[in-house]
């Protein structure tokens, strides 16, 4: 099965088992093209057999990791819910098989990851929640065009299928300077996959086992993570957690106001809040003032470490890239960073982000990001995640303060600016994205979708 | 986690209090006299904590908590020869557990030796849900809990993927939980100690 021109060569000096990249989808080891456009569409399977012959005419399209050499710029990926699982008649040992957070969904946890007030499935838009969300469809190209192709093509395939229900269709990207709702450059910091393919990027730190992000490898533990049975359903999979963030974009540039009295002022605030400029730059790197030529450098804009910053006056320790990646900060509990890692794509829709947005009213124009987590234990991972980095400050010793960028806000929450000779604490930090929607997906490898729509 | 405390109307409050009051009467209605009168006697102060909003909460799946601070209660039948290992083991210790140390969220530990030394009771206090952090023990200090634990019957080794169902297992989670500071963990202990000290220096130096 596995050819030399499929595995990367650089495994075989390290021992590490080479990744069947061909079986893997791309979606998981490719990164988001620059510029990037795509579309998300939400499937719901009404007939068992309807359901099997989609796989079976999207299966073609779905690329593998294998090319991420090759400039391919435009591919389809394909996640599978619980309820999907069920809907085209996977046998029942076979769905016991699966993590019990994945079987109930993200609604259903909402509890472990701290979805509750404004973030509480309740609120949440249709379809997520419902057990309707079947199938999870994403069309990833670089220019709209292709799009617009790729997309066309998936969509004759489920359109001509009476037992098949599109219940959400999303464009997204094609956004300015590729920046998300808030207007920052994102996607920066990703983890380094062992045997990925991807070259490392200064800053990246050492790779992580394959086994944390795709089933059927070794892990962090020397292990490989719990999998879904049989093998060849489970084997070269992973899991994807998506969740919808509405942007409010009023409150975020309200909080900026209230705080700043110049652009200056509101940029570096802005520039703490993250730990990095709009323009990606960190500021480990560019402390004081921007620096754009760092932040559009691939081989730059990740390359630091928090030796010189242990008391976050650089990069604020309660900043949303040094919760969510906190390197070698030394932290209050005993933690291994590297099990907490996840692949993020993110997915920006609506209009671009707009300084002089300050209403209340632009607060519920449509625009955010659907989140893409992807990771071996996704589920595990995004509560993790979501209850001690984002929605907590204890690991970093920044009590009850949360992520300013995704956490869920209680009333008067702050956020503290270490500074000589004493810090600042900025009061009037609100929920600035609202959790809209969520599911789990299960992304089979190429195999897999091959045995499931082959079942009988 | 945040939760919200919903204060009833003073009213409903009263009947609730009421309410529970009888519930404990009739608890009591068949004791010996003495435990009956020391009830009717300790009713004013009762009365106050019945009229508080809930204090407990749950632990992730199993145990108690109160704020930041959970319990974990636990009895483990010893494999042959664990009891005086793991005795042992602790008594060379001489009570300095470094490793707790480096944990960060561990309030207290205690090993108590049961039933002619054939079960272990272990019981801690710590911050927040343990399991989250399971995998970090199992790839930064493996062998200390392996260590600890390897005299229980049946225990799996803390990298196995069956290690959390185990400790669940055994788990019997406190009928009831109290923390002084519930709100205040170990790493913010630390902190307020450093702060005190801070402000005890600055104070000696312009003074």
């Amino acid at each position: 099965m596995l050819t030399a021109k499929d595995s990367v060569d650089s495994n075989r000096s390290t021992g590490a088992p080479a990744l069947e990249l061909n079986e893997i989808q791309a979606t998981v080891l490719r990164q988001r093209p620059a510029p990037y456009c795509g579309t998300h569409v939400i499937l719901r399977i009404d007939e068992v057999r309807a359901g099997r012959e989609l796989l079976r005419l999207l299966t073609p399209h779905v690329d593998s990791a294998a090319g991420w050499r090759e400039a391919a710029n435009a591919w389809l990926a394909v996640g599978i819910s619980y309820s999907g699982l069920e809907a085209l008649g996977v046998p029942r040992d076979s769905l016991e098989s699966f993590p019990e957070a994945f079987r109930v969904g993200m609604a259903a946890r909402a509890r472990q990851l701290g979805d509750e007030g404004v973030n509480d499935p309740k609120n949440w838009e249709p379809p997520f929640g419902t057990r309707d969300v079947h199938i999870g469809l994403s069309a990833f190209s670089d220019s709209e065009e292709k799009r617009r192709r790729i997309l066309a093509m998936a969509r004759e395939q489920y359109e001509r299928l009476s037992g098949i229900s599109v219940l959400l269709t999303q464009d997204f990207g094609l956004q300015p300077g590729d920046l998300n709702p808030l207007g920052y450059k994102d996607g920066i910091d990703q983890p380094p996959i062992e045997g990925g393919g991807d070259e490392p990027r200064p800053g990246q730190g050492p790779p992580i086992k394959a086994g944390e992000f795709i089933l059927g490898y070794a892990g962090e533990a020397g292990v490989p993570l719990p999998m879904p049975q049989p093998d060849v359903l489970g084997r070269n999979g992973t899991y994807v957690g998506l969740r919808k963030y509405q942007s409010r974009v009023g409150a975020f540039n309200r909080f900026l106001h209230a705080n700043g009295r110049t652009d200056d002022e509101r940029e570096l605030l802005a520039a703490k809040l993250v730990g990095r400029w709009r323009s990606g730059a960190p500021l480990t790197l560019a402390p004081d003032v921007d620096n754009p030529a760092i932040g559009q450098d691939p081989h730059r804009n990740n390359d630091f470490t928090y030796a010189n910053d242990p008391r976050g006056r650089q990069v604020p320790l309660g900043s949303h890239i040094r919760r969510m990646n906190p390197r070698d900060t030394e932290l209050a509990r005993l933690t291994d960073v590297n099990l907490h890692r996840v692949i993020r794509r993110g997915t920006t829709y609506g209009p671009p982000y707009d300084p002089n947005a300050l209403s209340e009213k632009d607060d519920e124009v449509p625009r955010g990001a659907y989140f893409l987590f992807i990771s071996a234990k996704a589920m595990a991972t995004i509560e993790f995640l979501q209850q001690e980095w984002i929605n907590d400050g204890n690991f970093i010793g920044a009590g009850n303060e949360r992520d300013p960028i995704v956490g869920l806000q209680e009333k008067d929450a702050t956020f503290t600016i270490p500074k000589a000779p004493v810090r600042r604490r900025v009061h009037g930090i609100e929920t600035f994205n609202v959790l809209r929607g969520g599911e789990y997906f299960f992304m089979p490898s190429l195999s897999a979708l091959k045995w499931l729509s082959e079942l009988s | 986690m945040a939760t919200e405390t919903h204060t009833a109307p003073r009213a409903d409050q009263e009947l609730v209090v009421e309410q529970k009051i009888q519930k404990l009467r009739e608890l009591y209605a068949d004791a010996p006299d003495l435990r009956r009168v020391a009830l009717e006697k300790g009713l004013p102060n009762l009365k106050r904590e019945l009229a508080a909003a809930t204090g407990t909460q749950n632990a992730g799946r199993i145990g108690a908590r109160q704020g930041k601070v959970s319990e974990l209660t636990g009895i483990f039948p010893f494999a042959k020869g664990g009891a005086k290992r793991l005795r042992g083991l602790l008594q060379l210790l001489e009570g300095n557990f470094k490793l707790a140390d480096a944990v960060g969220t561990v309030h207290d530990m205690r090993f108590v030796f049961l039933d002619n030394d054939t079960k272990l009771l272990f019981a801690t206090a710590y911050d927040g849900d343990w399991d989250a952090y399971i995998s970090d023990f199992a790839t930064k200090i493996p062998d200390a809990l392996d260590l600890l634990f390897c005299d229980a019957v049946g225990w799996p080794g803390i990298r196995s993927p069956k290690v959390k169902d185990w400790i669940v297992e055994h788990q019997i989670s406190a009928e009831a939980w109290y923390v002084a500071n519930p709100n205040l963990t170990v790493a913010e202990t630390r902190k307020l100690a450093r702060v005190g000290k801070a402000v005890e220096q600055f104070l000696d130096n312009i003074g």
